[in-house]
């Protein structure tokens, strides 16, 4: 009888002393509580910022796809390697890389053993949009397989504008998967709203691959508008200036300008595009040569209708 | 007489990992010769050396100095282990395998041929009455089976000696009788059988000679009747001989 | 060699009745399909990251079934006893050293052969296309590579006290000559002395496991085959490898007691 009674004080007081501990930590749950991770992205809330980390190496990673296992590690001479050739080769993507493209990392074996143990590892610069190691050109959409690591790289770090620019160059410029491409954009649109560099390579969509020049041209349009917003209280000539901080500002601006002056060359607008080319000139690292060319048509065509 | 089994002054000095402790002696100059066709006793009571000489025997552990061989061969020759079955004290088998496959197993390191190893395999199966258990896998048997396994090993090539280390240990008396009875029958093909026991009353029964060996040494070795002399007992004779003082009341 | 092969055959036996290969095999397996399964970019063609992923399994797997299979072999059978009705049987230590080798490796050998007949037809699926000398090659040479890290195992199962101390040890030798094997003497240069010269030693000294290894580059990104006189050669220098282990095992056993 004791017994039982001894059991039931101490539930008792067990149920008394955990309600004091919920009544003590209902209000610090309820703080705890907004200041939740408010990503919806799987792996963020995983890793934090060292996603980050991991999306860098799966877009390298996709380098070394690119170059059919042909990569420098740490302890390799990557001076060539330091902006990965998928996004070099791109042309959107400002270039690091010392030496020519072509050169390899190996150098001369450094004894026998690194001698012999090359025969064992891939051993040749090639890229896959050029056959790879068959050096086939009729089976070049083997650059199909630089795209699971480019969609790993995009879902750790959705907010690197870099890999959707090239993930949607590949898929729309070798694969001919322009749809896919024009997704890849639109997702990463959504994850950094009225990016100038994205809504530019859509433009590009619409301009090269679905003949859409005035859904081109307001995309275009948007894009300036944004990268306009982006430093808000630097005026323009600053952000033109030719200096090494400016070039990818400066090169965005200058390639938005020059697609926005051949469309309208090629709709026959000569006033807006000379006015397009104007622009351009001033971002550009060859003024002379877009002068030239701003001469020449004005001597050419006749007036029309000017931008907006 | 035919000498099977001769050791020479067998000494077994085993280093102590104590600092400084100088070593343990096993064996202190063992001469021992057992005949062909006899059942030899070999007693002694705990950490006398009886299983150290047995391990010798089978090569398990080198003498410091001395000799012994089997058969005439070296005990350090793998060869000498042809003719020789062996039934240690704890009896664990591969739980993995099946009875039929450890008697296969055991029979191809004895180079039998396919035919004549299925012959000895149902017949030992038969002696130790594992028929039935045959294809079971040895984890799922009892103590007792595990047991009659060891002895069927120990028999499988149809061995001129056989050396059994506490073979009654642990078994019921049914499963005594029975390794009794084995004894006898192979003493009767004119098998050589070599065993240390505890258990004087069945080494009285079955032994032709005995040896009492003490703290490495050896005490006394003759036929049984000898060793008793007027004692009453096999029993009381060991004591005597290893040297036992009962304590006086207080 | 009778006996070398009867206990081979025991631990043969032993690796299939256990659950771990299964257990390996159905995990590959079942990692490999989930990851082909994924939609990238409405391409159904792409293969070479399946490959990439089912290989590393592979060796994953390999190494751990050859790593703790070989670990348990002589510990075990001195815990639970059963080394001395072996050894009382007509069956010297260095054969049974070489039978428990030889039967690690055949045992490893059978495994390989599943788990690549696995990645070949998954390959084929999507490839459409058997390079069978090229996988050859590779299963060839990754044989050989477990066949080093086999009798190092041996060695250590002898050296060491407990199969998990032994398997974790060579687990970390192992993926540390895996990882960085190949750059020890690069690390050597950065360094100042003695330790540069001892690290160029132990550049020298270990078997370079990450050759074959490294070979999966050649097969997930459809190299063409290496020369035979290659293959011929690393084979040897493994070969030479495993032997010395194995004969430093054998050396280490004569003088151990097995009760």
């Amino acid at each position: 009888m004791n017994r039982a009674r001894t059991f039931f004080l101490l539930l008792l007081a067990l149920l008394v002393f955990c309600f004091g501990i919920a009544a003590n930590l209902a209000p610090r749950f309820q703080a705890f509580e907004n200041s939740r991770h408010q990503s919806d992205n799987f792996f963020s809330l995983l890793l934090g910022d060292s996603s980050r980390i991991f999306a860098n190496s799966s877009f390298v990673e996709a380098d070394a796809y690119y170059h059919s296992g042909y990569y420098p590690t740490i302890y390799d001479n990557n001076s060539n390697f330091q902006t990965p050739h998928i996004a070099e080769d791109t042309g959107a993507i400002a270039s690091h890389n010392q030496g020519a493209e072509d050169e390899g990392f190996l150098g001369p074996p450094r004894d026998w053993l690194d001698a012999f143990g090359r025969h064992f590892i891939p051993n040749r610069h090639t890229h896959l949009d050029e056959g790879g190691p068959a050096d086939d050109l009729s089976t070049s959409k083997e650059v199909r397989e630089i795209l699971p690591w480019l969609k790993l790289s995009a879902e750790l770090d959705p907010e690197n504008i870099k890999t959707y620019v090239v993930t949607a160059f590949w898929l729309r410029t070798r694969l001919d998967q322009v749809s896919e491409a024009e997704q890849v954009l639109r997702e990463g649109l959504r994850h950094n709203p009225d990016n100038a560099q994205l809504l530019f390579e859509l433009g590009r969509i619409y301009s090269e691959n679905y003949d859409n020049p005035a859904r081109a041209r307001n995309i275009w349009g948007a894009a300036l508008r944004s990268w306009a917003r982006q430093q808000p209280g630097v005026p323009q000539s600053q952000r033109l200036k030719m200096t090494r901080e400016n070039f990818d500002d400066r090169f965005m601006f200058e390639q938005l300008q020059t697609s926005l002056a051949k469309l309208e060359e090629k709709a026959g607008n000569r006033d807006a595009a000379i006015v397009r080319w104007e622009q351009a000139r001033l971002a550009s690292p060859n003024p002379d040569d877009v002068q030239r060319h701003i001469d020449k048509l004005k001597q050419k065509l006749p007036a029309t209708v000017s931008p907006k | 007489m035919n000498i099977i089994l001769r050791t020479e002054k067998l000494r077994v000095e085993f280093k102590s990992r104590e600092f400084r402790q100088s070593p343990k002696v096993a064996l202190r100059g063992l001469d021992l010769e057992i005949n062909a066709g006899e059942v030899f006793g070999f007693l002694g009571p705990n950490g006398a050396g009886k299983t150290t000489t047995i391990n010798v025997l089978l090569g398990f552990v080198r003498p410091t100095s001395g000799s012994a061989s089997l058969f005439g061969i070296d005990v350090r020759q793998p060869i000498a282990r042809q003719r020789i079955g062996y039934l240690p004290e704890l009896t664990y088998y591969y739980k993995f395998l099946t009875a039929e496959e450890l008697l296969r197993f055991y029979s191809r390191i004895f180079s039998l041929p396919r035919a004549e190893a299925e012959k000895r395999i149902d017949a030992v199966l038969k002696l130790v009455e594992l028929e039935s258990a045959r294809k079971r896998l040895i984890k799922t048997y009892s103590k007792g089976m595990q047991q009659r396994v060891g002895l069927a090993q120990a028999l499988i090539n149809n061995p001129d000696l056989l050396i059994l280390d506490e073979p009654t240990s642990g078994l019921d008396p049914l499963g005594r009788m029975k390794v009794r009875e084995i004894i006898q029958r192979l003493k009767s093909e004119g098998k050589t059988v070599f065993f240390s026991s505890h258990e004087l009353g069945e080494v009285e029964t079955v032994c032709d000679r005995v040896a009492i060996i003490s703290d490495g040494e050896l005490k006394a070795v003759g036929r049984v009747g000898d060793i008793m002399g007027p004692r009453a007992s096999l029993e009381k004779a060991f004591l005597d001989i290893v040297g036992y003082q009962p304590q006086s009341a207080p | 060699m009778n006996n070398i092969f009867a206990v081979a055959g025991v631990v043969i036996k032993e690796l299939y009745r256990r659950k771990d290969f299964y257990v390996l095999f159905i995990l590959t397996v079942v990692i490999c399909l989930v990851m082909a399964s994924v939609n990238i970019y409405n391409d159904n063609e792409i293969i070479r990251y399946i490959k990439a992923l089912c290989l590393l399994l592979i060796w994953i797997s390999s190494l751990v079934i050859a790593i703790t299979t070989t670990a348990r072999q002589i510990p075990v059978e001195r815990e639970q006893r059963t080394l001395l009705p072996l050894l009382a049987k007509p069956l010297s230590r260095p054969q049974l050293i070489f039978g428990k080798f030889l039967g690690c490796w055949l045992a490893c050998g059978l495994v390989l052969v599943c788990f690549y007949a696995f990645f070949g037809a998954l390959v084929a699926s999507r490839e459409h296309a058997w390079p069978l000398l090229n996988y050859f090659q590779v299963a060839f040479l990754h044989w050989m590579t477990l066949g080093v890290v086999i009798a190092l195992t041996l060695l250590g199962s002898l050296v060491f006290a407990a199969p998990s101390s032994n398997s974790t040890i060579c687990f970390v030798i192992v993926s540390a000559i895996l990882c960085v094997g190949r750059y020890l003497d690069v690390m050597a240069l950065s360094r100042q002395e003695p330790v540069r010269s001892l690290v160029y030693c132990i550049y020298y000294a270990i078997p370079h496991l990450e050759i074959p290894f490294e070979m999966r580059n050649l097969i997930v990104h459809d190299w063409p085959l290496i020369g035979w006189n290659f293959v011929a050669l690393d084979a040897l220098y493994l070969l030479a490898y495993a032997a010395a282990f194995l004969i430093a095992a054998c050396l280490v056993f004569r003088r151990k007691a097995v009760n």
